[in-house]
Order: structure tokens, then C-alpha cells, then sequence
């Protein structure tokens, strides 16, 4: 049985349910929800493998013969009435019921119900409908009962999408986790990397900021290299690097995250940071089902920073004037100040939308799915926003006995207004300085508008209340516009040459086109950015892929099973960008912001890139007695990005199971239900370095104004290194999977450990090298190691309640183990001043600071102090001498932690109580640090910038007062020290989060049946409720800013007053005809 | 499927491309001079180190707001300075563009004509010679690249003082015989010419104390026929660029994206005028010109004066004064694009060499010889005095105790080249007393053992493991 189970359910991702031979499998025992109407549950036999009841394929045979034992003590015949409903209640017409081993026979009408005769008291009746588990069950002596079948193809618990195919989960011998739609549904997030936050041990999901359309940071088993740790996409078997963004939350039918080499090295060069394997949702064949979703939803700012107001302000401001021999402010003015706050003022609250409508259906030969999808997020600042509309489209269809075909297309379109969220705007390509940080600088004492409605934007006495932006009218002018539209998809050819041997060749791709409009209006009375410009660039990105695989089944007498599986692809990218540019337009008004309108500058460029990949891959399973497993997998690489003389690279992997439950000796443990033990080992590859990284190149570097006539100048922009090769990861995986009590209790444990050696990097030259980027050179070896742990726990405690509960946890050590050059700097976070070093024996990205001790607290503690500079007094920052040379400097930094976190866990909650239901979902990390980069200006206080209330109030002032915040002064000596980056401003970054509670309400079937509807579920729900954190920033979920892409996981976990995330509280409704 | 394998890389040149015809060649010697501008004076600091480090300027701006150039105004520099950084980093970088020329165009290039070649290989030869000058002058003993490094000698160790010297006079004596005295066509405006190199020699000369030379390269610049501007205001204005005072300038124009415009005008406007208002200059530098010296009304604004178009208001300024050099006229640079100037800045200007040569002269003991050029200055400055000059307006110095005239030509130079960030090369060259007795009473944290130069970035020494 077995092995035909296999073959229905191994061949891929795509072909759901292709006709009604695959409909036989029980349904997993814990989903099962079968309610009589009056009676204990029946007594359906459990067993520790679902798959061993699987029946044969015929539709009618009786599968429960020991069930149905004759009583000779009743054999009155009579009426048996009863309703058939799917696993959300709505009733189902035309399933067959039948009276097991007898002719009798009933269909149910349209509203699900069936009147069917019942020869004897112990006669069991059996219900089948397309596209479901069939049910069988003993009525025993009601006359009423309520069937409730459960889809078949739900049976995600059971089978798992792997690469280029699917397994039996018993039969999986790597480490996959998996998320199923059940687990995405009614989560009010724009993405679907952001659905899998806290879902899967070792599967960290960062957001960079709270703003919408913003970019999630998804890292399976930690950070592997300096270089690219993206993990590689696969929709529906088009991989991408980026696809992620275009689909729908809602469209997903499941996510497997292949985290370990065996699982993930038939990807082979692309697998090295794991690879997530997207499934949509496809039609199931049976009845067309129409499904409206919908929730609305409101965001609101979080905790706030406790900020000085303007009495507060004014204090310190001086209190430091007085130490400096400053104007003071007067207390004429004082009197007469606003107190603003501008945390508030910038963060209001904004609309959240989504909607959501499917059709879908099928029949013996093919089924289909229409979906259309509309998301709209405001954000909580205003002018940032994301909106997404998708239509999306599923069919297939069995041409003959041998040849199948479908086709999946993608569309969408996505609108995201930026404002600038996270960085000071340093540096090329980033989103400008975040409107956050504008926030916590401006005084309280400026007011946001003038009395005639214009905005203030250099305040009255610059010296008192400073020279920073105004955030409001900044966020209001700041237009900027992301467009994106694209289309991903397949069309496949699957022929079944012979019984058990397939050839599938499939051509998928991604055309993305982005679209991006930014306008600076003049505002203010500076001209902050004069002469008003209107950017646009536009670029088109085609990737395709052409795949064949062909897959052959095999068994070999009663115990031997095999499935080979070979391929060849061919990936090929093309990037095609255009930008223009226009300055000084005389009306600025949003009619005229065209490039026809601006009389100023003109500017334009292209440029186009490529690159391509040619693969072939092989996979080998094999199984012995469903007792002991093993798995070979094989790919071949060749890439453009390398030299042509190696280019090439093999990436191997095997892998071996052993069920022990299967085994005679531990048969006898009847709480035990499945007991399985895997290891795996193999390689993986990372080609995410730059297109031409093998050779020097040399272009365009600016204009020079010979005569007042512009020449250009070209130079090297880049250097080539011809020796560069793969980088590798191996990694080995110990895993452990139980069940116990009917699985129940289900449990598993995974142990790795993942080198990644020959990290590809670009090891920044010294400045004195000159321009020109650096050589990616094969720069060393990392190490991650983690143990990850998964328990679920579900139960049916009666009729009218249950719950489950499942948590996931994972550890993570993250070591460089040998570097080529010398350690490698990151984050900056002032001028020209970096956070992080990357050195052998520390974590990539490990925070690298000078120790604050404390505050010197007279003149004796200076003078046997170590040397820290001319000027310093009492009341000034004491950093520690770490080398003991007697002098403070850059010499006497140290490790100070890192902003990966040592723990990452999850937990969710899941209460149905009648027709109401409770979630909860929580999220968390442990151990990693922030550097609070923001904070060496609101609590550096060395300027007309506002501070933070503890700061105002808490500062030095006179021996004994506080070891922690240093006295009040701008002096240049005392100020220069006092916010020096230094461990001062580095804070613990561990965090629990409430992420999402929901309560939901079903309607009951009688109100259903009233209102002609199959099913109806409101809910409310909200995210981000509570936070437990020590961070005193805005928000502890933050990556990296804007200034920090380019660096990379070395920039990680600075808060450059990062746009936080929103609190959402949702109203949602789930409708189904 | 290797040609499937195949991407080359679309508009980019290899290092072969770039020097297989004289255009691309020339294309690549274009690049070298980019780094010079003030297109983004932040990453051309220039100014503040040369400036604002000295007793000429402080820091403007209200307290704490501009805090790496108040630390380096007041001597508080850490490694990690911004200014420190950005100027390293900038010179560097045309360093590096000179150096893929010198390793790009090699003797065996068929491809290029050899007058051709020559010209490319000597204008890069003369601008690496001008940045080395520069950053040995801020920085001391620096790792001296004369080739596109790599990942093998991306750490290398600082060479002496004098041996980064030595190599920059064989590149200027190199690039004064392969520059052409005059370039013909107007769009070669600005290149190096072979008085460039000789004047850049001559001064070289000088701040190594090798007075014979710098007498002998002064006088092969005077024979190539330069001469002072009888307008001073000439050196410091958009439509006189080519006056022929100027030996090498560096050009700017307006309007252009990405811009190739002066932003000194922003960073020295005050704040009312839509500037920054980062450069005062201070009482005692106006305190060095003579009195009635008309350079002062040219080159500082101050109380009672029209600061071009506009009416003056000394509250603009902590110090009361405000640059007028490198500030163009609201009327040419309105206020909404006030970083876009089309001023260029004359590096190297005929006042200046003929100062080095009365410097040489007096030093080596040609006192009465030296007061020549000395009293040429004199003279042109004198002329620029609005209406009948009183008579002893900068009257001919006749000194010839050569420690009486050294401080004679020490002030002129102050006074002539003010605010042309020359200052700071000025102050430590002429040894600790005179800059302590300058820079103490300004900036008390001065000491010049440590200051004399500039701490190496700390961005250098992260990746640079050989300093």
C-alpha cells in the first residue's frame, strides 16, 4: 500500500488532485473532526501510520470490516437521516453514502442531506465525495447523524514539497519545516516572508523597518556569509530571488523550508542560505466553492519614547549653557513656548485593507482557480503606503492517459510610498533620512505650523531649539513612489511514459518591471531641497527557466522501494534599467510633476546586465521494508559569474532514516506513534556575488569641466579577482521526529551544524587603494550551529471543545572560524566610525566598542584614570583602558555582543470553543544586542536636539549623582567623549511579542442555512498588542537601516530612529458559497 | 551551453578597452581630475583642514552643530574625524585614477600615438605629484601606491616623508617635460601644463627647504610667461577664470547634473543667504592685513561693507566676518541653488610662486634679491585700492635682515593667500614657536608635536593592517 500511496502523492508540487483514484487515504487522525449528533464520537481505529488504513483505490469497498461486526442481537431495519459537511460546515450535495457491504445506496441534495436505509444496528455507512477522505462510520441507534469530511488534499501533515518533488513526511530523511495555509490565514501581513516569522525553528524573519512594502530579512540556520544570505524562492517551481513579494499571503497554499543539505542540495548553487518552496493554492475537484475574505483594520503607534517636553528641555538646555557660558534661554520666552510632541505628530493612525476573492473547481479531467487579491496598508507616517492587487490564475488539465498540462500566472501590481524609515540619509540608494529620527530630534518648543498653515521649518532662535527638519513637513513632501508590476507563472508538459516513469518539462519565469517616481517639492522657507527635482527610472527584469525532470518508481520484490529522479536547467536574468531626471519645475503641483515640466537640469542613463546558470541534478530514494531509509541527491552547476576555466561546481548530499516505531521491538509501546531518526550530510553553493565579479571593469565615474565643456571620466569601478570559485556550505543535520498518543503529541528535534567555507566577499580595500570596488575573494569560513525543537500538542477535550498548542525554538551560535585579511568592519554609525568587526572567533557582525565604565565623578577619578583627552571633567563619560596603556583610544575596544539573536522561538495557541474560536501567537528572540545609534543624539545631548526625558532628568550633576548619564554640556572636549560610539549606547535587543490574537466567531449551521450561505466566519484580531522588551528605542524588531544595506550582515541591529512597527486591529470576515 | 554561459559585461571597458584609443585614454585621465572639486565640499575638506584647523577661521554654525569640524577648529581629532577621513579618501581615490592610467598606458600601446601618450601619462603623473603633495603635507609619513592595488598590497606601510617627496618630483620633473606650455583648444582649458608641474616643483622645493631648486623652478615658471592679474578680484571670479595669473585652477560649472558646481558658495554663505555658514574668519587674520590694504574688502566681508549684492549683517557671523572668496553674487548663484557654483579654485596662482621665490630667495640668503618678486605682490595689491592709494599704502619693503624679511614675507603670504587654505602648511612649516604663538590663543588643545599632522584615518588603519 504503501508504495502506490507514494506514487500518487510523490510526483510535484503542481498536481494536486488530478482525478479520484487518489482520494483513499484516511485523513490524519488529529484534523479529523466527526461529530455525531448525539452519540460519543465514533469509534474510528487509530493508528500510529494513517497511511497503512489507505484502501485500496475503488471507490465502494468497504474499508472497516472489523468495525461493522454483526450483532445477531438487532437486525431491525430502519431510516437513518443525516447531513454531509465539509471541514468548515458547509454542507455538501451529491456525495454517495452507502451502506457498507450492501446495496443501499443514497446521494445527498443540495443542502447536504441524505436519507438512507439501514439494514441492522450494526451496519456501518460509508460516505465518499471527490475530492475527499471517504468516512465510514457506525450509527449504531441514532437516526441522526452529521457527517464531516475533510479534503484529502489537506493532508499536508502527510506529504511534503521538497525540491522538484514531494515525499511521504514519514518517508523525509532532511530537515523541512513546513507552513500550511491554515497557519497564514486571517494574519493581517502584507508579505509572505513575513508569515513565516515565528513559525519555523531556526527560520528568523526580520523586518528592516515598520514601514509598509518594507523588505523582511529571512535567514534559515543563521548567517552563513558576509556575503548573500537570502535564502533562494521557489514558487511553484520558478525560482527567484525576489518572487516572494509578488504573491498574495492568501493565494498560499503551503510553504516547506528545506533547511538542511539533503533537503536543499538539488538546488545546489542557489541553496547555500536554504531554500523556501512556495505552493499556491490550486482548484480541488469536486464542487466549484466561491470564497470572500475580508478584514479592515486600523494601526496605531506603539509605546512611545519618552522624549523632554519643553519645560524639561529648557532646564537641560541650560543647565548646559550655564556649564558652557552660553546664552541661556530666557524665561520670558520659556513662558511662552508650545510643547510639542512629535512622536505623535508624525505617527497617526492608518487604514489597513484586504480582500480577497476566489473561485475554484474541478472535475475528473482538470480543475481550476481564479483569485483576485487587493491589500492596502497606510502607514502610520504619512506618505508611506503599500497597496498590492493580484489575480491570480490555476489550471490543469489531463490531456489523455499519458499527457497532462497547466499553467499558474501571477499578476500583480504593487504601489509602495516611501518615506525615508531608518538611517541619516548618508550614503547612495537609501530612502533619505528617516522621518523618526527628525522626530526625536526637533525640540518640543517648535510648533509644526504657522499661523498662516505653512509649515515652521528653521525655528525661531536656531541656537535654542535647533536646525533639524521638520518631520511633518518633511514626510508631507517627501514623495516617493515605487511601482512595481509583474507576472510569474509556468506552463508544464507532464507525460506518463510507463507506469511509475515521468517526464515533466516545465518553462517558468519572472518578468518584474518596477516603475519609480520621486519628487522633492520645495517647502519651508530653507529650501531644504531646492531646486526641486523629479526623479523616474524604470527597469525591466526577465528571468526564466527552463526545467525537465524525469522521475521513475520502483519496487523491487515486497520490500524494496526506489524513486530516481533526473533534470537538467537552464536559468537565465536579464536587467534592463532606465532613469531620467528633471530639475526646477515652476509648478510644483501634482498635475505638472512630469519630466516635460522641469526647465532645469535633464539627466538620463541605462544600463543592462546578465547572467545565466546551467544545471543538471539527480535524486536517488530509497526505502527498505518503510524501515530504513536513504536519499542521494546530486547537482552540477555551471555559472556565468565565474571564470570561464571554473565555472563548474558538484554539490553533493546524502541522507538516512531509520523508523524505529516500525521496528517489532517497539511495537509494543502503544503511546508511541511514530518514532523516526534521520542524518544527513552534503554541500550547497552561493553564487550571490556581482555579475562580473572575475574581471576588472572600468566606466563612468562623473564629468569634469574642461573650459567650462563637460568631458567625461571613466576609471576602475571595479576589480576582478580571476581565481574566484564557489562558496560552499556542508552541513550535517541530526534529526530526531516523534509522535506519541495517536500523534497527538507530536515532537522534533533537529541538531546541525553548517560550514560555509570559501565565503565569497569583497573584503573593503583601505582607502588608500582609492575608488574602484573591491575584489571578491574567497574570504573564509563561518560556522552555525543550533539545535531546533518543535512540539505540538492538539486535543478534542469534548464535543464542544478544543485546542492545540504548538511551539518552536532554536539555538544559534554563530562563529567565524578563519578569515582571509584582516577582519572586516561594518554599520556605521557616525562620520566615518563602524560598529561591527568581523573577526576570527566572533560572530559575523559582532558589535566592536569602546567600554563605558561609568562616569568620572571628580577630579581624582580623572587624574588615575587612564588618559582620555584634553578637557575632560567630573561629570564626564569613563571608558575603559582594555588594553592598559594608560591612554583611551581606539585600541581599547571590545567585543560587546552580537545583534544575532542566541534564541529565536515561537508560540501559538489555538482554543475552538462551539462556534467560537481563540488564537494566539507569539514571537520572540533572546540574547542578541542594538546598537541605539539615534541615541548618541537624543542622549548625547551635544546640540539644539531634543533628548530623552531620563537624559533631561537624570543627568550628572555633582559627585554620587549617576554613574550613567554624563553632565550636561556642548562643550567640544567634554561632548566629543561623551558620545563617543561606544557601549554607552548598546542595549539588549531580546524581546517577546504578542504578535497576533484572534477570536473568531462561525456562524452556526442553521443561521447558515438561513442566510444561503455554506459557511461564515467573523473574527477580530490584533497584532502587536503587547511587548516585553529592556530596549528602550521604539521598536526591538528592527534589521538594518538604510544606510547599512551595503554592509550587509555586518550592519545589523542599528537603530538610526527606525520607523516602528504599528499596532492593527483587524475585523475580518471569511464567506463561503 | 558554454555560449549560454557566456554574459559579458554590457558597458563596462576592461583595462584593455579603456586604453585601446586616445578618446577612451582620455576619458580615463578626465577621471583624475574629478577628485580635485568642491562639487561636494564635505568629501573635499579641504578647507576645514586647511582653514578652519588654523588661526584664520573658526568653525561657524550654532553650537554643537558641526561637530568633526569644530573638533578639528579646537583640536580635539580623533582618528575617526570626519574631515580627516573624507580628504584621505578623496585624494586617494585620484591617486588610484592616476595610477590606472600610469599602469593602463603602457610603452608597448600601438594604439595610442606617442605625443599622445605623453601628454595622458604626464598630466596623470602631475596630478598624483599635486595629491601626494597634499596629503603629505596634512598627514606626514603615508603608504605611497604607485600602482592599482590589489588584494596582495592592499595593506601596505607608510613611507617617510621624504620619500614620498622624492617620488613626487620625479613625477612633476616628468610631467613638466611631457606638458605642453599652453593647451590650444579652449575645451582643454584647465589641464596641467608644464608651468603647473614646474610652479607645484617649485613648491615642493620649498616646504622641503631646498631653496637653490625652488629658485630654480620659480624662475623657469616666470619665463614661461605668467604674470599678476592687475584686478586681485580676478582670481576670485567666475568670469575671469583664465586670467593669466592663474598657473592651475580648478574648474567648475554650474547647471549641470550630476553637478559639477562649487558648493564652497553654500558651505561659506551665511544662513540668512540660504548658505551654511560653516567659515568665519577671525579677528586675527584681519588683524594681519596692513592698514588700508585693499586685499582685506576683497577677500573678507565685514561691518559697513556691501557683501556683493547683498547688505551685510556682521550677526551672520560669530566673528563678525565672512569669507569673500569663493562666494559668488546672489545674482549669479541664486539662493536656490546655492551649492552650484561656477567658481573655479585656483590651486596654483602666479602671487603664490612668486612668494615661494622671495621665501627661497631670503631663506638661502638672497635677502635683497627676494624682495623682487616680494614687492610684485606689493605693488598689484596696491593697485586695487579705490580711488588715489595713500602713499604709503604697501609701500616697496626694503628690509633685507633676512629674519626681519622672513616675517615680512610670512605676512604677505597670510594676507595674499588668506582663506585659499593654505594656512595650515604655512603655520607648521614654519616651525613650533611661530605655531604655537599662532594656533595656541585660538585653540589651546594645539600641540605640535601631535598636530602637525593629521592622526591616519581610523577607516585606514581598519583595513590596513601594515600601519
Amino acid at each position: 500500500a504503501a508504495a502506490s500511496t507514494q506514487a500518487q502523492t510523490a510526483p510535484d508540487s503542481l498536481k494536486r488532485r488530478p482525478d479520484s483514484t487518489a482520494k483513499a487515504q484516511s485523513p490524519p487522525d488529529s484534523v479529523l473532526k466527526i461529530q455525531p449528533a448525539s452519540t460519543p464520537p465514533v469509534n474510528v481505529p487509530q493508528t500510529p501510520n494513517p497511511v497503512k488504513t489507505a484502501t485500496p483505490a475503488s471507490a465502494g469497498q468497504n474499508t472497516l470490516t472489523k468495525t461493522s461486526r454483526p450483532n445477531a442481537s438487532d437486525t431491525t431495519s430502519r431510516v437513518l437521516k443525516g447531513i454531509v459537511k465539509d471541514e468548515k460546515g458547509v454542507p455538501i450535495p451529491g456525495a454517495i453514502v452507502q451502506v457498507v457491504g450492501k446495496p443501499n445506496k443514497a446521494t445527498t441534495d443540495a443542502d447536504g442531506r441524505f436519507t438512507i436505509n439501514l439494514p441492522d444496528r450494526n451496519a456501518s455507512i460509508q460516505v465518499l465525495f471527490i475530492g475527499y477522505a471517504t468516512r465510514t462510520l457506525k450509527p449504531g441507534s441514532q437516526t441522526e447523524v452529521s457527517v464531516s469530511l475533510v479534503p484529502s488534499n489537506q493532508k499536508l501533515d502527510d506529504v511534503v514539497v521538497t525540491g522538484y518533488s514531494s515525499q511521504q513526511k514519514k518517508d523525509l530523511t532532511g530537515a523541512v519545516s513546513q507552513i500550511k495555509s491554515s497557519d497564514i490565514d486571517n494574519m493581517p501581513v502584507g508579505g509572505v516572508d513575513q508569515v513565516l516569522q515565528g513559525k519555523a525553528a531556526g527560520v528568523s524573519v526580520t523586518q528592516g523597518t515598520g514601514a509598509p512594502g518594507e523588505g523582511i530579512a529571512v535567514r534559515i540556520r543563521g548567517v552563513g556569509t558576509i556575503n548573500n544570505n537570502n535564502p533562494l524562492y521557489v514558487i511553484d517551481g520558478v525560482p527567484s530571488t525576489s518572487g516572494i513579494n509578488q504573491i498574495s499571503p492568501t493565494d498560499i497554499e503551503s510553504i516547506s523550508i528545506l533547511k538542511d543539505a539533503s533537503s536543499a542540495s538539488i538546488y545546489g548553487a542557489r541553496a547555500s542560505n536554504g531554500v523556501v518552496v512556495v505552493t499556491t493554492k490550486k482548484g480541488k475537484s469536486g464542487k466549484s466553492t466561491v470564497n470572500l475574505s475580508q478584514y479592515t483594520g486600523v494601526q496605531v503607534h506603539g509605546d512611545l519614547i519618552k522624549m523632554a517636553n519643553t519645560p524639561q528641555y529648557v532646564a537641560a538646555f541650560n543647565a548646559a549653557a550655564a556649564a558652557d557660558g552660553r546664552t541661556q534661554i530666557p524665561a520670558s520666552l520659556a513662558a511662552s513656548l508650545p510643547d510639542v510632541n512629535w512622536q505623535k505628530e508624525v505617527l497617526q493612525p492608518a487604514l489597513i485593507n484586504n480582500s480577497n476573492l476566489s473561485v475554484s473547481g474541478g472535475n475528473e479531467t482538470g480543475n481550476y482557480l481564479v483569485a483576485a487579491n487587493y491589500y492596502k496598508q497606510d502607514g502610520l507616517i504619512n506618505n508611506s503606503a503599500y497597496d498590492r492587487f493580484n489575480l491570480r490564475t490555476a489550471v490543469n488539465s489531463t490531456l489523455s492517459k499519458i499527457f497532462s498540462t497547466g499553467l499558474n500566472l501571477n499578476l500583480s501590481y504593487a504601489k509602495t510610498k516611501q518615506v525615508g524609515a531608518s538611517g541619516d540619509g548618508f550614503g547612495n540608494g537609501n530612502q533619505g533620512a528617516s522621518v523618526m529620527r527628525y522626530a526625536l530630534f526637533r525640540t518640543p518648543a517648535t510648533p509644526v505650523f504657522k499661523a498662516n498653515g505653512d509649515y515652521v521649518d528653521l525655528p525661531e532662535n536656531s541656537n535654542f531649539f535647533g536646525d533639524g527638519l521638520n518631520p511633518v513637513g518633511y514626510a508631507d513632501n517627501f514623495d516617493r513612489n515605487n511601482n512595481a508590476y509583474s507576472a510569474l507563472g509556468n506552463v508544464f508538459l507532464e507525460a506518463k511514459i510507463i507506469d511509475g516513469l515521468k517526464f515533466r518539462t516545465t518553462l517558468g519565469g519572472t518578468l518584474v518591471i518596477t516603475d519609480f517616481k520621486q519628487f522633492f517639492k520645495i517647502w519651508g522657507d530653507r529650501a531644504q531641497n531646492s531646486p526641486g527635482s523629479l526623479a523616474r527610472s524604470n527597469a525591466n527584469q526577465l528571468d526564466y527557466n527552463w526545467t525537465n525532470t524525469l522521475t521513475y518508481n520502483m519496487k523491487f520484490g515486497e520490500k524494496h522501494n526506489l524513486n530516481i529522479l533526473a533534470g537538467t536547467e537552464n536559468i537565465k536574468s536579464r536587467t534592463n534599467g532606465l532613469s531620467a531626471s528633471r530639475s526646477i519645475f515652476p509648478n510644483q503641483s501634482e498635475d505638472f510633476q512630469y519630466l516635460d515640466n522641469g526647465i532645469g537640469v535633464q539627466q538620463n542613463g541605462e544600463n543592462e546586465s546578465r547572467w545565466a546558470l546551467f544545471s543538471l541534478f539527480g535524486r536517488a530514494d530509497y526505502q527498505y521494508a518503510d524501515k530504513y531509509l536513504a536519499s542521494f541527491t546530486v547537482r552540477r552547476d555551471g555559472s556565468s559569474r565565474l571564470n570561464p576555466v571554473n565555472r563548474y561546481g558538484n554539490f553533493y548530499s546524502g541522507s538516512v532514516g531509520w523508523r524505529l516505531d516500525q521496528e517489532a521491538f517497539l511495537k509494543n509501546f502503544k503511546s508511541l506513534s511514530m518514532l523516526k531518526l534521520r542524518a544527513s550530510i552534503g554541500q550547497t553553493g552561493n553564487q550571490e556575488i556581482s555579475n562580473y565579479a572575475y574581471t576588472s571593469l572600468n566606466s563612468f565615474v562623473g564629468f569634469y569641466p574642461f573650459g567650462g565643456t563637460s568631458v567625461i571620466g571613466n576609471s576602475l569601478t571595479s576589480r576582478g579577482n580571476a581565481n574566484i570559485t564557489w562558496e560552499t556550505s556542508t552541513q550535517t543535520n541530526f534529526g530526531l521526529d516523534a509522535g506519541f498518543f495517536d500523534n497527538k503529541l507530536q515532537f522534533s528535534a533537529d541538531y546541525f551544524i553548517r560550514d560555509n567555507s570559501d565565503i565569497l566577499f569583497a573584503n573593503p580595500l583601505p582607502p588608500s587603494a582609492g575608488g574602484g570596488g573591491s575584489p571578491y575573494v574567497n574570504a573564509g569560513k563561518v560556522r552555525n550551529q543550533g539545535l531546533e525543537l518543535q512540539i505540538s500538542y492538539r486535543d478534542q477535550i469534548s464535543e464542544n471543545w478544543s485546542y492545540d498548542v504548538s511551539g518552536n525554538m532554536a539555538t544559534l551560535k554563530n562563529k567565524v572560524l578563519s578569515l582571509a585579511g584582516s577582519s572586516i568592519v561594518g554599520g556605521r554609525i557616525d562620520n566615518e566610525y563602524y560598529a561591527t568587526l568581523t573577526a576570527v572567533g566572533q560572530p559575523i557582525g559582532a558589535f566592536y566598542l569602546l567600554p563605558m565604565e561609568g562616569i568620572f565623578q571628580n577630579d581624582l577619578d580623572i587624574f588615575t584614570h587612564a588618559y582620555q583627552g584634553t578637557g575632560i571633567q567630573p561629570g564626564d563619560v569613563k571608558y575603559k583602558d582594555s588594553n592598559g596603556d594608560g591612554i583611551i583610544d581606539e585600541k581599547d575596544r571590545e567585543f560587546a555582543g552580537s545583534p544575532i539573536p542566541k534564541l529565536t522561538y515561537g508560540f501559538t495557541g489555538n482554543l475552538k470553543f462551539k462556534q467560537f474560536d481563540l488564537s494566539v501567537f507569539f514571537q520572540g528572540a533572546y540574547g542578541n544586542k542594538l546598537y541605539n545609534q539615534v541615541a548618541t543624539d537624543t542622549e548625547g545631548f551635544y546640540r539644539a536636539f531634543n533628548i530623552t526625558e531620563r537624559v533631561a532628568t537624570g543627568s550628572w550633576n555633582g559627585e554620587g549623582s549617576t554613574n550613567q548619564f554624563p553632565r550636561l554640556t556642548w562643550s567640544s572636549a567634554s561632548s566629543t567623549n561623551n558620545k563617543r560610539p561606544s557601549t554607552r549606547f548598546l542595549e539588549d535587543g531580546s524581546y517577546l511579542r504578542l504578535k497576533n490574537l484572534q477570536i473568531g466567531y462561525s456562524l452556526s449551521p442553521k443561521v447558515l442555512s438561513a442566510l444561503k450561505i455554506a459557511s461564515m466566519r467573523i473574527y477580530v484580531s490584533g497584532q502587536n498588542l503587547l511587548t516585553f522588551t529592556k530596549y528602550t528605542g521604539l521598536d526591538p524588531e528592527i534589521y538594518t537601516s538604510s544606510n547599512g544595506q551595503g554592509d550587509g550582515v555586518r550592519a545589523v541591529g542599528i537603530d538610526w530612529g527606525t520607523y516602528p512597527s504599528a499596532r492593527v486591529y483587524t475585523l475580518g470576515l471569511n464567506l463561503n458559497f | 551551453c558554454k555560449k549560454f554561459l557566456d554574459q559579458p559585461a554590457l558597458g563596462y571597458y576592461s583595462d584593455a578597452d579603456l586604453f585601446s584609443n586616445e578618446a577612451t585614454a582620455k576619458t580615463a585621465v578626465n577621471a583624475a581630475y574629478i577628485p580635485l572639486t568642491f562639487t561636494d565640499a564635505s568629501s573635499n575638506p579641504v578647507w576645514v583642514l586647511g582653514d578652519v584647523a588654523t588661526d584664520d577661521v573658526v568653525i561657524g554654525g550654532n553650537a554643537g552643530e558641526q561637530a568633526d569640524y569644530t573638533a578639528i577648529d579646537l583640536y580635539n581629532i580623533l582618528p575617526g574625524n570626519a574631515a580627516v577621513q573624507s580628504l584621505w579618501a578623496r585624494y586617494y581615490d585620484g591617486i588610484n585614477r592616476c595610477n590606472v592610467i600610469t599602469d593602463g598606458l603602457t610603452a608597448d600601446n600601438a594604439n595610442i600615438s606617442e605625443t599622445a601618450r605623453t601628454q595622458l601619462l604626464s598630466q596623470a603623473k602631475f596630478l598624483r605629484a599635486y595629491y601626494y603633495f597634499m596629503l603629505t603635507n596634512f598627514y606626514g609619513n603615508i603608504p605611497l601606491r604607485l600602482k592599482v592595488s590589489t588584494l596582495a598590497d592592499a595593506a601596505l606601510a607608510a613611507s617617510p616623508q621624504a620619500q614620498v617627496y622624492t617620488q613626487i618630483e620625479k613625477d612633476l620633473t616628468e610631467a613638466a617635460a611631457g606638458l605642453p606650455q599652453k593647451w590650444d583648444s579652449n575645451t582643454d582649458q584647465g589641464r596641467a601644463t608644464k608651468g603647473a608641474a614646474l610652479a607645484l616643483l617649485a613648491k615642493a622645493s620649498l616646504f622641503q627647504q631646498k631653496y637653490a631648486q625652488a629658485i630654480q623652478y620659480s624662475e623657469q615658471v616666470e619665463a614661461l610667461g605668467y604674470a599678476l592679474t592687475d584686478r586681485f578680484a580676478d582670481n576670485f571670479n567666475a568670469s575671469a577664470k583664465t586670467n593669466s595669473e592663474v598657473i592651475f585652477s580648478v574648474w567648475h560649472v554650474r547647471g549641470s547634473q550630476p553637478s559639477q558646481g562649487n558648493s564652497l558658495n553654500y558651505w561659506f554663505a551665511p544662513r540668512s543667504l540660504n548658505g551654511a555658514g560653516t567659515f568665519f574668519p577671525t579677528q586675527s587674520l584681519v588683524n594681519n592685513f596692513e592698514a588700508n590694504d585693499p586685499r582685506l574688502d576683497l577677500t573678507i566681508e565685514r561691518a559697513g561693507k556691501p557683501y556683493y549684492d547683498s547688505t551685510f549683517d556682521p550677526s551672520w557671523s560669530s566673528t563678525g566676518y565672512l569669507s569673500k572668496k569663493h562666494i559668488q553674487p546672489v545674482s549669479e548663484v541664486p539662493t536656490t541653488t546655492k551649492n552650484d557654483g561656477n567658481l573655479n579654485y585656483e590651486a596654483l596662482r602666479f602671487a603664490d610662486l612668486l612668494l615661494i621665490k622671495a621665501e627661497a630667495l631670503n631663506e638661502s640668503g638672497q635677502s635683497a634679491a627676494a624682495l623682487v618678486p616680494l614687492n610684485k605682490v606689493r605693488e598689484r595689491a596696491r593697485k586695487n585700492y579705490d580711488g588715489t592709494p595713500p602713499a604709503d599704502l604697501l609701500a616697496a619693503i626694503t628690509v633685507v635682515n633676512q629674519s626681519d624679511l622672513r616675517d615680512v614675507i610670512r605676512r604677505e603670504r597670510r594676507s595674499e593667500l588668506a582663506l585659499e587654505f593654505q594656512r595650515f602648511f604655512d603655520v607648521i612649516r614654519y616651525g613650533q614657536a611661530y605655531a604655537d604663538a599662532a594656533m595656541k590663543p585660538g585653540s589651546p588643545n594645539f600641540n605640535y608635536t601631535n598636530n602637525r599632522f593629521f592622526p591616519i584615518p581610523q577607516t585606514e588603519l581598519n583595513a590596513n593592517g601594515k600601519l
